[in-house]
């Protein structure tokens, strides 16, 4: 099992779900996050004061899949996020030791 | 499995319960069924222990006979003295223990008489669970000594119990954002539930009340009763949650017909609950706190010719004045709106009783805006549109309000029916963050902002037409009733229309593409306009529940909101400064005439270090005389200079940077009166050949300078320029030249949108300078391989005219082009 971790521009969500829900992927986690990678935020001016947006909005996906889809699942995932500008995210893959599904024990894949 | 015959018990009365739908009876069995139960264990495991001195008592729900199927059952074991109840301690274990094993889960607690009637601050469950106590079995003696002492130490300690209890509803009542609305209510604990009908009898009892709860309250309890009563049933369990699947199962077992049309029955009963048990809040509050008399005191000043504030309260001096006037109505929420005090009970009633009278009046079109006008302007309208609301009297004016009176739209964030989440919104406009706030203090008419709120979603009740469409329908057909002023109305019905739209384009759109937010401000319109959609918004976005409108939201919101401003303020651009209100007078010569938003755009410092540019341009005395700085920036570089204006001269310096392979991302001109020009370029050093070579900074400078002094010729640096490596033929971004002569009182606006390549800008400047253009102001932006760019051109002092444009559109295409 490979945990896929996304930061995603939130207006790219609806997309990626749908395009999950496209592959049979529906269980993830979504949280509002915020912060920057060289995409370094800018400055906003707002009646001749200039704020500083340092740290820019984003939304995290996080979900565990089994190893025999996790590519088809980058890829669908990755293609339905990308804009090709800077900004557009990243994609980190964790190895899974183990998944309990706690209502009855079940374990590993069937666990997801 | 020693709980199996409790549960083969409980099995007969849902049996029972479910056939009938009679609470009454299911509570009552199995109150009869718990105490056979107790005696018996009693009588086995703790009685012989101590056959004198402990008496057992039921309390709270159990006390009262109310034991609902899988509610807690309360004891209090009564002892004498502690030795006896120490003395004790396995026997009670054991007595426990074997209610437990029955099936039952006991909540018990241990006291002496003399700790029945003490103050319990920090648990005044115990005190108030001795309201509903009943003896069950043991030292009868005792307990009569007990039940003689109650009724004393209750009307010594009115007001600490009291209080305590207030307190504690007032904080349940919080944790569900004081209402009964929610979609998916808490039968026992939200407002308007069991706890609150139990709250009403709790006061009346500590105040002495003889008269029993009114019949309304009592059919109220036998509905929410049997709700609870079927809730517990269902889950095998004390779940009190009204969920939509319960709803379901409710309207489908007692064939009520459509959940959502029964939840409204929910509603009308809780609704009856909520207001007793807030009307008997209010009074117990007020009976109890000398301080509030001394308030309550100053409050009454407040009254006038036609209403009087009487214990925090309003009134009618002349009630049947509202018979002759019916609007009074108006004037009496315009009294709520204005002072923040509820109405009495008297008021409300007398409202109720002519709201024929009051619809049949307000039926007829009549110009009710400035009035409502008022209520809608006044600080505490939130609770004048909620008191209409609750009386009636708001579907009385409007009666398009009915259509989503209780009304249930099911969907997973939304928590409140459609009526509360509109009276809601109204509330959050009120009580914004920093920030927003602002925003309402600058919008010219918060009313309208407030009725269009109030409309918003009324077409929600519509079934079969869009909801926002049905909603400005309703909404237009209500404006032409009240008679408003068209310019309100244009802007209420714009705020309905586009309620949506701002949390859409969060949703869907890339805040940071500058089509987007072009896109945002061609809606617009205007900065008053965006600034009561955000409002809109705001409010909107945080009635659907109280988790929803997260800092990150909120701020996505106001990212949006600060992106669109300055868009539309562009529009500015062409407006000149004509006056500085103070400063020496060198910087008042430097600044006058320049466009006002170079103010906007630059902080103080930027300000004086361009003046310092200006001090060393100066010096040189050159007629043609430039200073030029160059700068690093946290991810870019920046070029400014100060030159006396002529033709070319930003063509010159955006030829200069390409010819140093650097890439322009953005670059602003401006030009005051007298003909000084600074200009700002922000680039990019891909090669970092800047950075690597400490003197190529100075080159580019001297360089620019020398472009400038016309010294050197750019046509001729641009010959030696690297060769650009343009992408593949597939993401080519077609060129696009567009001229807006609105946008500028002075200019015209000139958007390029283009395939970005080195000497792009160049190209583009050159082609507007031999077209005989004169750049007033330029906006570049760069998108990865997209290069939007805005020009302010000029010629001959006036915007271009249709023959210039047609001419300069093809020069600006070749240009895009690199033809």
């Amino acid at each position: 099992m490979k945990k896929i971790e996304a930061i995603i521009q939130p207006f790219k969500l609806d997309e990626v779900k749908e395009a999950m829900k496209g592959i049979g992927i529906d269980g993830m986690t979504i949280s509002e996050v915020r912060g920057h990678g060289r995409q370094k935020g800018h400055k906003e001016v707002y009646r001749g004061q200039e704020y500083n947006v340092d740290l820019l909005p984003k939304v995290k996906l996080e979900m565990v899949v089994p190893s025999s889809r996790f590519e088809e699942v980058l890829k669908t995932l990755s293609a339905a996020a990308r804009t090709g500008k800077i900004g557009d995210g990243k994609i980190f893959v964790y190895d899974v030791a183990e998944a309990i599904r706690i209502r009855n024990d079940d374990r590993g894949e069937s666990a997801l | 499995m020693e709980n199996r015959p409790f549960s083969d018990r409980l099995a007969s009365i849902r049996r029972d319960f479910l056939a009938t739908g009679d609470a009454a009876t299911a509570l009552a069995v199995r109150t009869a069924q718990v105490d056979g139960l107790v005696l018996e264990a009693a009588a086995e495991l703790l009685l012989p222990t101590a056959p004198a001195g402990l008496a057992v008592l039921a309390v709270g729900g159990y006390g009262r006979r109310q034991l609902f199927p899988y509610s807690d059952v309360d004891l209090l074991l009564l002892f004498d003295s502690e030795k006896l109840a120490l003395a004790s301690k396995d026997a009670i274990a054991g007595f426990l223990r074997h209610l437990w094993d029955s099936g039952l889960r006991v909540s018990h607690s241990v006291r002496t008489p003399a700790e029945c009637i003490e103050v319990h601050d920090g648990n005044i469950e115990l005190n108030i669970s001795l309201l509903d106590q009943r003896c069950l079995t043991g030292d009868r003696a005792l307990y009569a000594g007990l039940a003689e002492k109650l009724p004393r130490f209750i009307h010594g300690n009115r007001g600490p119990l009291v209080r305590n209890l207030a307190q504690l509803a007032r904080a349940r009542h919080a944790k569900y954002a004081g209402t009964f609305y929610h979609l998916e209510p808490n039968v026992k604990e939200a407002p308007g539930g069991l706890r609150d009908h139990q709250l009403v009898c709790w006061l009346d009892q500590l105040h002495g009340a003889r008269d029993g709860p009114a019949p309304e309250l009592e059919a109220a309890f036998r509905f929410l009763g049997r709700l609870r009563c079927y809730l517990h049933f269902q889950s095998g369990r004390d779940n009190n949650a009204l969920s939509f699947d319960a709803q379901d199962g409710i309207a489908e077992l007692w064939r009520a017909g459509d959940a959502a049309q029964w939840m409204r029955e929910y509603y009308r009963h809780a609704r009856v609950v909520y207001r007793a048990a807030i009307r008997a809040l209010d009074s117990s509050e007020a009976q109890i706190s000398s301080l509030f008399a001394q308030f309550r005191d100053w409050r009454s000043r407040v009254s006038n010719a036609d209403f009087v504030v009487h214990r925090e309260r309003i009134h009618f001096r002349a009630p049947q004045g509202l018979d002759v006037e019916p609007e009074l109505a108006l004037s009496l929420f315009e009294f709520v709106a204005r002072h923040g005090i509820r109405l009495s009970l008297e008021a409300e009633q007398r409202i109720e009783s002519r709201i024929a009278a009051l619809r049949a009046h307000f039926a007829e079109p009549r110009p009710l805006w400035p009035a409502l006008n008022t209520i809608l302007s006044l600080p505490h309208a939130p609770l004048a549109v909620r008191a209409m609301h609750e009386t009636g009297v708001l579907a009385a004016i409007f009666p398009e309000m009915e259509r989503i009176e209780c009304l249930v739209i099911r969907d997973f964030y939304h928590r409140y029916t459609v009526d509360e989440h509109t009276l809601v919104t109204m509330q959050n406009l009120r009580n914004l963050p920093a920030g927003y706030s602002e925003l309402l203090a600058e919008v010219k008419q918060p009313s309208v902002v407030m009725f269009a709120l109030l409309f918003h979603d009324v077409g929600k009740g519509v079934p079969g037409e869009g909801p926002v469409d049905a909603s400005v329908r309703l909404a237009r057909d209500a404006i032409a009733r009240i008679r408003m002023p068209s310019a309100d109305r244009e802007t209420a019905l714009f705020l309905i229309r586009k309620h949506l739209e701002l949390s859409q384009v969060m949703q869907s759109r890339d805040l940071f593409d500058p089509r987007t937010i072009r896109d945002v401000a061609h809606q617009m319109e205007t900065v008053e306009r965006l600034k009561a959609l955000t409002l809109v918004t705001y409010a909107d976005i945080s009635a659907v529940n109280p988790e929803v409108m997260t800092p990150w939201r909120a701020e996505q919101l106001w990212q949006l909101y600060l992106a669109v401003y300055n868009e539309l303020t562009r529009e500015l651009e062409t407006e000149r400064i004509e006056a500085i209100p103070s400063g020496p007078p060198e910087r008042v010569a430097f600044l006058e005439g320049f466009p006002t938003r170079y103010l906007r755009t630059h902080t103080e410092q930027e300000i004086d270090e361009h003046m310092a540019l200006e001090e060393k341009r100066r010096a040189r005395k050159s007629p043609h005389g430039a200073a030029v700085d160059v700068r690093r920036l946290e991810a870019a570089w920046q070029l400014t200079l100060v030159a006396e204006d002529r033709p070319f001269l930003f063509a010159s310096v955006a030829g200069t940077l390409s010819s140093f392979g650097m890439n322009i991302l953005k670059a602003e001109a401006f030009a005051n009166r007298r003909g000084l020009v600074l200009d700002t370029f922000t680039f990019d050093d891909p090669l970092r050949t800047l950075e690597l070579n400490p003197t190529e900074a100075d080159r580019l400078r001297v360089t620019t300078e020398r472009v400038l002094a016309g010294k050197t010729d750019v046509r001729e640096l641009l010959r030696n320029r690297p060769k650009p490596s343009l992408p593949s033929r597939k993401a080519r971004i077609p060129a696009r030249v567009s001229f807006d002569s609105e946008a500028g009182h002075t200019a015209t606006l000139v958007e390029i949108v283009a395939e970005d390549r080195p000497g792009l800008l160049y190209d583009l400047a050159s082609a507007i300078s031999s077209n005989g253009g004169n750049i007033e102001v330029v906006l570049i932006d760069t998108q990865a391989h997209k290069a939007i760019d805005v020009f302010y051109v000029t010629a001959e002092g006036k915007k271009l005219g249709p023959e210039k444009r047609t001419i300069l559109a093809a020069a600006l295409e070749k240009a895009c082009v690199g033809a």
